[in-house]
């Protein structure tokens, strides 16, 4: 049997992506509406952000620059997560429950693929643009660009993160094939989420460990925006990569004990 | 107009105002400026009266007219043009008093709580309507038995089945014994059991309450079975309004003669053809040639068996509306 | 009046044995309702820190009470009938409303009621929680107390009329999501929940006097927390009154325009 590659996964990918897009030009309103709603979303942050930098310097040793490097952050990787995984969790959690998850079992090709990438919200696609905007004009207010090498580190920690977020929505996602009633905990993470905007490191230690391990908005906002502001050491680097290959791994497995207890389940 | 009739209608016009919408957002922002309004006429100068105690039957194809002329009844639409009256009141204006005096039944999920007993519905219904605690035991008791509740009040709307349902929400929508009852499309989506018994329990609630009911069905079964009368309507207009058995007069040229033969024959030579089986065949002939054509199978023909009947009112309508078309 | 009495009653039984069908959702809302204050008085916090501990004359502590006292005023009188109205009016469900001898604000109103007593529990766990976590001070007495409940009714009335006259748009437009949106966003800031009215530039502070949104949520939280002297009490007694009957003549008229639409196009 012929192993797929990474480049047909990729062109998988660029095929749902095309049909999705086909699917959402019918309806351009969503495009204005959806414009409208990120546009208030990260005016809301740039105006709370500019309201604090009256009262002072530096917020836990942020400048007002790198704050902004951060929210671009913020809305980058939250744009890609709910554009292409919390769509298609929300969806398996619903073909859970009603049953049509067979259909997906049955096609040609690797499950955990398909279930992660079968529905695309691509208007939020706006969301990381308007992030990508806010991050490029931060860095030069900024004055110095960041270095090649913080690039690097910051592209390589918010690809981390992006994995660390997917691993861990997936690994509750696939709670429901044993708990039917776990859409809402979809519902936490996206409230959780929102801590993201402000550095991890300003909470009290609870609420940082909470955001930290138990729902990994640290990894997948502020590590990035760390990398890029030159504060992440090499030690922290080595350790949000190692902690996202173990992440993937786990989910992978699990998904797969999963998928073996539901076909074991149903039939 | 007098106030004896229940409800009066003159002249009842309702025209819509349709905007025009073009895809597009250019087209959106032009239209807030300048829309291009399209004129639906939804009813057409109707003119009838329906005196207490009636049940008329509202039939007509899809877009007819008549939810909008049940909902300009019951209030919830204000009429273009016309008068009318429900009980001496104007419907449109929504008094108290004239809301607990009518009830409009329009399809599932309307005035039952989903996620809660049946009977905490009912009661919340008993408070808005403030009805009496005596009278309302006596007609939840009553309902009860008559739509055979009992099992099902205790239960989450949520896990009632579709027939199950509708029952509970007409149930809720009789509670404070409506005297005049509109019912649109009452047995829609149902199995042909609970078609029935909804059919017999507005008969029964008609006989016991004298209320006035005007139902509307894509059913002919439940028009001929509860409806002395009917109304026609097709794009608005009035086509007929009278006794059913009238309509196939008025409106059916033909009648259909069915026979039984010894030895099987070609009956085409004594009309058209429109049934065959076995030893039975249906023959439609024109009504003026009725008792010609029926000597002439008689004195013919090795007859066993003879009846002449009316077509079913289901091909009346169709035909009248078929017609109707063309004429348009 | 007491027959109205009689279908609150009624309303109240039913809204409560309906929303206690949804406990999970109470989970979701606790961290939802606890992750906004948690979030403010972290940022602020440190920001006082930065400060020297005080940033116009708010300490840490400061900083915590007034937060947690507009969770509590916002929790009060927060309403949720602007989402609810577009689905009602789109799904034909708001005929058969029309068709029963009340007016549809009582059903709304006692469902309010229902859905804050059912998160009463909630609200003071989130309480407890937070006063602790974030060390707030807060020294009540008996007067600021007494001064606190009037003005808390007044600020639920007011708020409730105008959301509701705000969701009676509904019947206009199509889309008023995107509207109820930055009507959210609005409140946030106007209301003093995302930043202390006093901290925002003059400007602001000088609008804000003359708009409803203070009178919502700010002035009955500093009442409680900062014992306002008693013509800053007596101002805002006054500016809500005032704001409640334009907020009723506006709800008045909007809801006959309203219903002689709805009644003209269809329901």
């Amino acid at each position: 049997m012929k192993r797929n590659t990474m480049r047909d996964y990729l062109r998988l990918l660029g095929t749902f992506f095309r049909v999705s897009l086909l699917g959402e030009l019918a309806y351009r309103a969503n495009f204005w509406l959806q414009a409208i709603e990120s546009l208030i979303e990260l005016g809301t942050a740039l105006a709370l952000v500019s309201v604090v930098f009256t009262y002072t310097q530096s917020l836990n040793g942020w400048h007002a620059s790198e704050l902004l490097i951060l929210i671009g952050t913020y809305f980058l990787i939250g744009g890609a997560i709910n554009m292409i995984i919390t769509p298609g969790m929300s969806r398996l959690i619903e073909q859970v429950r009603l049953g049509t998850l067979d259909y997906l079992l049955t096609k040609p090709e690797e499950a955990q693929l398909l279930v992660s990438i079968q529905r695309l919200d691509l208007w939020k696609l706006l969301d990381l643009l308007f992030g990508l905007a806010l991050l490029v004009a931060a860095a030069s207010w900024h004055g110095s660009w960041p270095s090649p090498l913080q690039i690097l580190a910051f592209a390589l920690t918010l690809l981390a993160g992006a994995i660390i977020v997917y691993s861990f929505v997936l690994f509750l996602a696939t709670l429901s094939f044993w708990y039917v009633r776990v859409e809402n905990i979809l519902v936490i993470f996206e409230s959780m989420y929102e801590a993201g905007r402000w550095p991890v490191d300003i909470y009290p230690g609870w609420l940082r460990a909470t955001l930290t391990f138990i729902v990994p908005v640290a990894f997948a906002v502020t590590v990035p925006a760390e990398a890029l502001t030159a504060r992440l050491t090499w030690l922290a680097l080595l350790g949000t990569l190692a902690l996202a290959a173990l992440a993937l791994l786990v989910t992978r497995l699990f998904w797969r004990f999963a998928v073996r207890h539901y076909s074991g389940a149903s039939s | 107009m007098t106030i004896s009739a229940t409800i009066s209608v003159e002249h009842l016009r309702k025209v819509y105002r349709v905007y025009e919408r073009e895809a597009g957002l250019r087209a959106a922002l032009r239209g807030l400026i300048q829309r291009h309004a399209q004129e639906v006429i939804g009813v057409d100068d109707l003119t009838f009266r329906i005196e207490s105690g009636e049940i008329v039957g509202f039939l007509g194809p899809n877009g007819a007219g008549k939810t909008t002329t049940l909902k300009m009844l019951a209030g919830l639409l204000y009429p273009s043009a016309g008068t009318l009256q429900v009980l001496g009141y104007l419907p449109w204006r929504r008094e108290r008093s004239f809301l607990r005096q009518i009830a409009l039944v329009m399809g599932q999920r309307q005035q039952l709580i989903w996620d809660i007993p049946v009977i905490d519905s009912f009661e919340l219904n008993r408070a808005i309507y403030r009805i009496p605690s005596a009278q309302y035991r006596q007609t939840l008791d009553e309902l009860t038995d008559l739509l055979e509740l009992a099992s099902l009040l205790q239960k989450p709307v949520r896990n009632l089945s579709l027939g199950e349902r509708m029952k509970c929400e007409i149930a809720a929508c009789l509670l404070h014994r409506p005297r005049v009852l509109f019912l649109d499309e009452p047995t829609i989506g149902l199995d042909v059991v609970m078609q029935r018994r909804i059919r017999d329990f507005v008969r029964e609630y008609n006989r016991r309450t004298g209320a006035t009911v005007l139902l509307t069905s894509h059913y002919m079964a439940d028009v001929e079975a509860l409806c002395q009368r009917i109304i026609l309507i097709h794009h608005g207009k009035m086509l007929f309004d009278g006794e059913l058995t009238r309509l196939i007069e008025r409106f059916s040229p033909y009648k259909t003669i069915a026979v039984r033969l010894q030895e099987p024959a070609s009956l085409d030579p004594y009309g058209e053809v429109i049934g065959q089986s076995e030893d039975r065949i249906t023959l439609r002939v024109p009504k003026s040639a009725v008792a010609p054509v029926t000597a002439r199978l008689l004195t013919e023909q090795a007859v066993i068996d003879l009846s002449v009947e009316d077509p079913p009112i289901e091909a009346v309508i169709e035909h009248i509306f078929t017609q109707q078309e063309e004429v348009v | 009046m007491r027959q109205l009495l009689a279908v609150y009653r009624q309303q109240l039984k039913t809204a409560l044995a309906e929303q206690l069908q949804y406990r999970a959702a109470l989970i979701i809302w606790l961290i939802e309702v606890a992750l906004g204050p948690a979030v403010s008085v972290s940022v602020w916090s440190t920001v006082a820190r930065n400060e020297g501990g005080a940033v116009n004359g708010y300490s840490s502590a400061g900083f915590a009470a007034y937060f947690i006292a507009t969770m509590l005023v916002n929790y009060a009188t927060q309403t949720w009938v602007f989402w609810e109205f577009s689905r009602r009016v789109r799904e034909g469900e708001f005929s058969p409303l029309l068709l029963r001898p009340i007016h549809p604000i009582h059903a709304d109103l006692a469902d309010n009621l229902a859905y804050k007593i059912l998160m009463l529990p909630v609200i003071t766990l989130v309480t407890l929680i937070l006063f602790f976590a974030f060390h707030a001070s807060i020294a009540l007495t008996l007067a600021n107390v007494l001064a606190f409940l009037p003005a808390l009714v007044l600020a639920f009335a007011l708020r409730f009329i105008l959301e509701w006259t705000l969701a009676l748009l509904a019947f206009w437009l199509t889309q008023v999501n995107v509207i109820n949106q930055l009507y959210v966003v609005v409140v946030l800031f106007l209301s003093g929940q995302l930043v202390p009215l006093t901290l925002l530039p003059t400007p602001v502070q000088v609008a804000s006097a003359w708009l409803p949104f203070q009178w919502m949520v700010a002035f009955p939280a500093e009442l409680l927390v900062h014992r306002l002297s008693p013509p800053a009490l007596l101002t805002g007694l006054l500016a809500q009154l005032a704001w409640l009957l334009v907020g009723l003549a506006l709800f008045s008229l909007t809801w006959r325009l309203g219903i002689r639409r709805y009644t003209a196009v269809g329901g």
